[in-house]
């Protein structure tokens, strides 16, 4: 346990910012979700409904000097990292205006300003990253924490086995985050994953691996503050598996034929959003007209960005060749 | 078929919560626990039990277990039939240990072993009914239940259900745990070892690591030698597990009364006690604080507030628990372990 770092309650304003990104996150998956049936979305999307506890109980306790890097399913991430909602939504449709200027997609959503390396398409693409940015701020004695959000998928990939190892060799400020969403596309993580549980992996590498309820924010919170916490202040990287299930497909368009009713009772039973309400109005900590009001606010949010995305402009031929090198 | 039948329970998450990361707590692969089962299935089958009754789990125990039978297939020594309790959903929470112990009382086991820490054997308790208890520690936090070798537990609980040795009585076997209620509004909770109040507002990640945030104690036994937070009574008044009684203490951070208790593994804190006292069973006991999480065996489990005046009782009808070094000191005497060579 560490004493040096205030692990205060969560203030008034505090709930309300993590009420908001994860319902601007619900909201803007649902959104996507529907509008990608229209046709009018290119490429590929998966959606991050049902996890945005994990998204929004890590970045919580993170701050400017911070970096994440993301996974193909990134949109919570980018949202609960402070990328701005509208250029996201016009980059999911390709248009100029988008985070990376229409030219990424939902795959490639960065936005180094925000600290947010990107997400990615390449599958467990992301520790090795963090273990640079990690390494740099070690070296500058930034005080900077690095954290990989991956999957059940992503956690059998070499890339994450290696960069776990590296990160604990070099004592690196890193977290890794195992988004535990029962399914690797469609292969179930009971079946591909050997060690059964992925925390379980993190003895291998020296570090502590931790199992958390990923529906409960308060506790993704907790032991995330402990993770960030600890890297801080010099002690190395930890594991964290967030178990879960996703709400929507492994990408729009997948008839999920491997799995049965598990999303219906998740959403019923143990859905992020309705649980954090549910505590925050019995503890009086919020009232069931804060979280109205930001239910407002965050639907207005979305109808903007999702309208400003269908008027603005697709890149030209004359952009084909900008943002592709950079100077040194 | 016979009816010498043993339900075994365990829960595939014991062993991994949050202490892993505040207070370097042991790792329990899950693969030691599979191994467990078969090295006790190895006792059931030396000393006759007919049939097994084991849990099923997503977590890789039951799987583990279900590929050694058909690899150990017409080996010796032979090990007893094993029956998966499968067909019902398995949540991934707490009511699948329920849920599977249920299932093994009716189907008529005459012992369950648990394998898992203070928190499953709690939970494990809270559904055996008159059934005996044997608890194995694979957890973080294992007051409750035995640090034992496997194996040696596998005979103890295969002798029960044999029915060669006598569970109650005078030479009785297992003796009756106490245990604690709480009732907080219709939310009732039983605790095995601690009910403890703490200023924490929510469940969150569950484990209590910081002494500041406990205001108040309620143990149903405090052993001098235990970890978790009745180690912070063991020190200062102690009560055995077979003393009818219990205690509680009232805990502040600035109180002059100080005690160094281990009340998790890997964390030795000073503690702020301002009073002590014996608690009796029967009573019930109105907790000071208007809102906080009440933690159950060291895991935050219910959030209360104001209005809602959770109450702690302690009662003398806990589950039936089997002493190991009992049985085998019975088997001893009894020479139920001897073999004329023919």
């Amino acid at each position: 346990m560490t004493d040096t770092v205030e692990r205060k309650a969560l203030t008034r304003e505090h709930l309300l910012d993590v009420y908001r990104t994860m319902r601007t996150i619900r909201e803007f998956e649902e959104r996507v979700h529907a509008e990608f049936a229209t046709g009018d979305i290119p490429g590929f999307v998966h959606l991050y409904a049902g996890e945005e506890a994990s998204a929004a109980g890590v970045c919580s306790n993170l701050d400017e000097r911070d970096t994440i890097a993301s996974t193909h399913r990134g949109h919570g991430h980018c949202i609960a990292r402070g990328v701005d909602v509208v250029e996201m939504m016009a980059e999911i449709y390709g248009r100029k205006t988008g985070s990376c200027h229409g030219k990424g997609g939902s795959m490639h959503i960065a936005d180094l300003s925000k600290g947010m390396l990107g997400a990615n398409g390449i599958v467990g693409g992301g520790p090795p990253l963090i273990c640079g940015t990690a390494l740099a701020a070690k070296i500058k004695g930034t005080g900077g924490v690095s954290v990989a959000f991956f999957g059940d998928g992503g956690s059998n990939q070499g890339t994450t086995l290696e960069s776990m190892n590296l990160a604990s060799v070099w004592n690196l400020p890193a977290v890794f985050v195992a988004e535990n969403n029962g399914y690797a596309e469609t292969t179930s993580s009971t079946w591909s994953v050997a060690s059964d549980n992925i925390a379980d992996r993190a003895a291998g590498f020296g570090m502590p691996g931790v199992i958390v309820d990923g529906f409960d924010f308060f506790a993704v919170h907790e032991a995330a503050r402990e993770a960030v916490a600890r890297a801080r202040e010099g002690g190395g990287p930890t594991l964290i598996e967030m178990k879960f299930t996703r709400y929507f497909g492994h990408f729009e368009g997948d008839q999920q034929t491997y799995r049965a009713d598990e999303v219906a009772r998740a959403r019923a039973e143990l859905d992020c959003l309705k649980r954090f309400a549910d505590r925050v109005t019995e503890t009086g900590e919020l009232s069931v007209a804060d979280l109205d009001a930001v239910d407002a606010e965050v639907a207005t949010l979305i109808e903007t960005a999702v309208e400003a995305a269908k008027a603005a402009p697709l890149p030209t031929e004359a952009d084909l060749l900008t943002d592709v090198y950079v100077r040194y | 078929m016979g009816d010498a039948v043993v339900g075994v329970v365990a829960n595939p998450l014991s062993g991994r919560d949050i202490r892993r990361l505040v207070t370097q707590a042991s790792v329990f692969p899950t693969a030691e626990k599979a191994n467990m089962i078969q090295r006790m299935l190895t006792a059931f089958g030396a000393v006759g039990v007919h049939r097994v009754l084991l849990s099923t789990d997503l977590g890789g125990i039951s799987a583990a277990v279900f590929r050694a039978i058909g690899r150990r297939r017409g080996h010796e020594p032979r090990w007893p039939e094993v029956e998966f309790l499968d067909g019902q959903p398995i949540r991934q929470t707490a009511q699948d240990t329920v849920d599977a112990v249920r299932r093994m009382v009716t189907a008529g086991a005459r012992v369950i072993v648990c394998l898992g820490g203070d928190g499953t054997a709690r939970v494990a308790a809270s559904a055996v009914g008159q059934v005996p208890l044997l608890a194995l520690s694979t957890g973080t936090n294992n007051v409750f239940p035995a640090v034992r070798e496997a194996t040696v537990a596998g005979l103890a609980a295969g002798l029960i259900a044999t029915g060669v040795v006598p569970t109650q009585g005078a030479d009785g076997v297992t003796a009756r745990a106490k245990l604690l209620e709480v009732r907080v509004g219709d939310r009732v909770e039983t605790a095995l070892v601690d009910v403890a109040t703490s200023t924490e507002r929510h469940v969150g990640a569950r484990a209590v690591w910081d002494p500041a945030t406990v205001t108040q104690l309620f143990c149903a036994f405090a052993e001098p030698d235990a970890i978790g937070l009745s180690a912070i009574a063991g020190q200062l008044m102690p009560v055995a597990r077979n003393d009818p009684y219990g205690v509680t203490a009232r805990l502040a951070p600035d109180a002059a009364r100080q005690v160094l208790a281990p009340i998790a593994p890997g964390l030795v804190v000073p503690v702020g006690v301002r009073s002590i006292e014996r608690i009796e069973a029967g009573p019930v006991h109105h907790v000071d604080a208007r809102a906080g999480v009440i933690a159950v065996d060291g895991e935050r489990e219910l959030a209360f507030g104001p209005g809602e005046h959770p109450a702690v009782r302690l009662r003398a009808d806990g589950p039936w628990c089997v002493d190991v070094a009992a049985v085998l000191a019975a088997s001893a005497r009894l020479g139920l372990l001897e073999r004329v060579r023919q």
